[in-house]
């Protein structure tokens, strides 16, 4: 991985959005929403469903144009014209979808290899032996390499998805809602299991989720995004300190309360 | 700003003693290899033919470590003697090592290879036969039960089927029953017109039309359209598990989603074929005036004395047959459907050629049966 480099006011980051106008149709989902995510950092983002979490990290993904405002990821918009740079942007990132997405006609190995493969650049020998180590990296043995997805309990589709997601060594790690469907020992050993990684391997993470134990286990700042916009940013402790009636709710809530007084 | 990039050197010691220390430093990822891949081959050649023994890894200078340059790297290291490495890249070059010594299983060339495809043939269209036979007796059990129950009977389905198998498939089946009426008609007016037989294209284009061309087009066209169509919905239902969902409220498949299918198209098909018969009479009329000036009026007032009715009936009978037989084949294939991409592409494929073969087989078995018919 590169060495950090200083941007502005010292911190290089890796997702930034300022002043988003999201729309669906004529309906808005998100006015003057400014977001950002730094290098290294595991980043959050909360919100009530229906606050529109998911259309926010689609917008980050470049899946969605926004109506207005920018949207940068290492620097890089979406819109940029130059198809190399964007390519080396999306190759820095990895993406782990809530039910997996993997391509359901290739076996786990294939899955794995295949951004390997597309970037190319690799024999067939480095590419089988990265595969097998990120398979062993997510607790997986070789004798599952040659399953199909169809033949896989959720647990391990997830841990397939994510050893796909990690396969470039991405600078950038984005998580939609990985503990859920989970149960709490998997749910730990995932939380173990991204802790330990990235001790190897220095990615920021974007993650999205309800679950307030994996919230307060990886998270280095949160972000909460409620009434179209990113109400409160910060660490835990700062951001139950702002007065909101969501962020009460959240924390302050039956489950928030237990959750965040056993620690 | 930027580190170094990948960099290898090899520090040969003073004195006849063999054996070397090769310092590693600098960023060893993905870029780095690729911006040194020359020097980097022509290094690893240079290491390779020697003996592991002597030779020293100094990796302490690494300042960025990603799983290309890990492998890199656990290559080049098969031949070392001792390697010093720091504690935060351990780890990935230790997996990396252990990824590069996992077996794959050699695929050699089996000799039986060609008998052994053979038999997999053999038993898959055993499978489907057993699988279609049990569908067949569900949908006539179903059929019973309904006709018993007929209060529960799917009339919403089997409408809806009805009408996206029939009135939706009419412009196009009409279209090319039209261009196929006028093309039949051509072709048997230019020859019958060299033996003065120009009126016997009434009965030639009649009764080609209404017996055999009329319902084979409509339900090759349907094979194609609603066949295909009932396929991939089957498949898509199997794969979103929609279908566990239905045997789950204890609703039945065959009966819901089978049976409509097939009792609609049924009762589709025969109105398509007429429709069919028609436009392509209607495209015979037309060339009929152009070429041999037989006028509209003469062409249908000589039709009924050409073509017998029970002709009519026969191409009718035989919609109904290839009606079920599109739409069984296609929803066999569509329940065969597994929960992946390839899979209901193959699914969908082979349902349009199967169906389509079927129902020229069943052609070919009434064109024998009724040969002395009409």
């Amino acid at each position: 991985m590169s060495a950090e480099t200083a941007t502005g006011n010292g911190v290089e980051k890796v997702v930034e959005v300022h002043k988003l106008l999201n729309k669906i149709g004529s309906f808005v989902l998100h006015r003057d929403l400014d977001f950002e995510v730094r290098a290294g950092e595991v980043m959050t983002l909360v919100g009530g469903s229906g606050s529109g979490k998911t259309q926010l990290v689609r917008v980050i993904l470049g899946l969605k144009r926004p109506s207005a405002g920018f949207v940068r990821v290492f620097g890089v918009s979406w819109d940029d014209a130059n198809y190399f740079r964007v390519r080396a942007a999306r190759e820095r990132m990895g993406m782990l979808f809530q039910n997996g997405a993997l391509y359901s006609a290739f076996t786990v190995y294939q899955n794995v290899a295949f951004p390997l493969r597309e970037r190319g650049g690799l024999d067939d020998e480095a590419i089988r032996a990265i595969v097998y180590a990120k398979l062993a990296q997510v607790e997986l043995e070789p004798k599952h390499a040659d399953l199909l997805p169809a033949n896989l309990s959720g647990g391990m589709v997830k841990r397939v998805a994510l050893a796909r997601a990690l396969a470039l060594s991405p600078e950038l790690l984005i998580l939609d809602e990985p503990t859920a469907g989970l149960d709490p020992d998997r749910s730990d050993a995932f939380v173990r299991l991204i802790k330990r990684m990235r001790t190897e391997y220095r990615f920021a993470v974007l993650m999205v989720t309800h679950d307030l134990d994996t919230l307060q286990d990886l998270s280095d700042r949160i972000s909460v995004l409620a009434d179209q916009h990113i109400i409160a940013s910060g660490s835990i402790d700062e951001v139950r300190k702002v007065p909101h009636r969501f962020i009460e709710n959240f924390f302050g809530g039956e489950r928030g309360r237990r959750a965040f007084t056993a620690a | 700003m930027s580190a170094a990039q990948a960099v290898l050197e090899i520090e040969e010691p003073s004195g006849a003693e063999p054996g070397a220390t090769i310092r590693v430093s600098g960023d060893w990822t993905f870029g780095a290899l690729a911006a040194r891949r020359y020097q980097l081959a022509r290094i690893a050649a240079t290491l390779q033919p020697r003996p592991a023994q002597g030779l020293r890894w100094d990796l302490t200078g690494i300042t960025a470590l990603d799983d290309a340059g890990a492998v890199w790297l656990a290559r080049a290291l098969r031949a070392a003697e001792q390697i010093d490495v720091s504690p935060q890249y351990r780890t990935m070059l230790t997996q990396a090592s252990e990824g590069l010594l996992v077996e794959r299983p050699a695929q050699g060339v089996d000799p039986l290879a060609g008998v052994v495809r053979i038999g997999l043939v053999a038993i898959d269209f055993w499978l489907h036969v057993r699988d279609a036979t049990a569908l067949l007796g569900q949908l006539l059990l179903d059929f019973l039960r309904l006709v018993r129950r007929w209060r529960e009977f799917p009339l919403l389905e089997l409408s809806a089927n009805v009408y996206r198998a029939g009135v939706s498939a009419l412009p196009v089946t009409m279209l090319v029953g039209f261009l196929i009426g006028v093309v039949l008609t051509y072709l048997s007016a230019l020859q019958l017109k060299r033996y003065g037989a120009d009126l016997l294209v009434i009965n030639i284009v009649g009764i080609g039309v209404v017996r055999e061309l009329g319902p084979l087009l409509a339900s090759i066209i349907a094979a194609g359209r609603s066949g295909s169509a009932m396929t991939a919905q089957l498949g898509v239902m199997r794969v979103t598990e929609e279908i566990e969902a239905l045997s789950v409220m204890g609703v039945s498949v065959t009966a819901r989603l089978v049976l409509p299918k097939v009792l609609g198209l049924a009762i589709a098909l025969p109105m398509v074929s007429f429709c069919t018969d028609v436009a392509a009479l209607a495209g015979g009329v037309l060339i009929a005036k152009l070429t041999l000036g037989i006028t509209p009026a003469a062409f249908l007032e000589a039709l009924p004395r050409a073509v017998e009715v029970v002709n009519f009936w026969i191409g009718i009978g035989k919609s109904v047959a290839f009606g079920i037989a599109v739409a069984f084949v296609a929803c066999h294939y569509g329940l065969r459907v597994l929960p992946n991409t390839d899979s209901l592409a193959a699914g969908v494929t082979q349902s349009v050629v199967a169906s389509i073969t079927v129902v020229i087989l069943l052609d070919s078995m009434f064109a024998i049966l009724l040969r002395d018919v009409g």
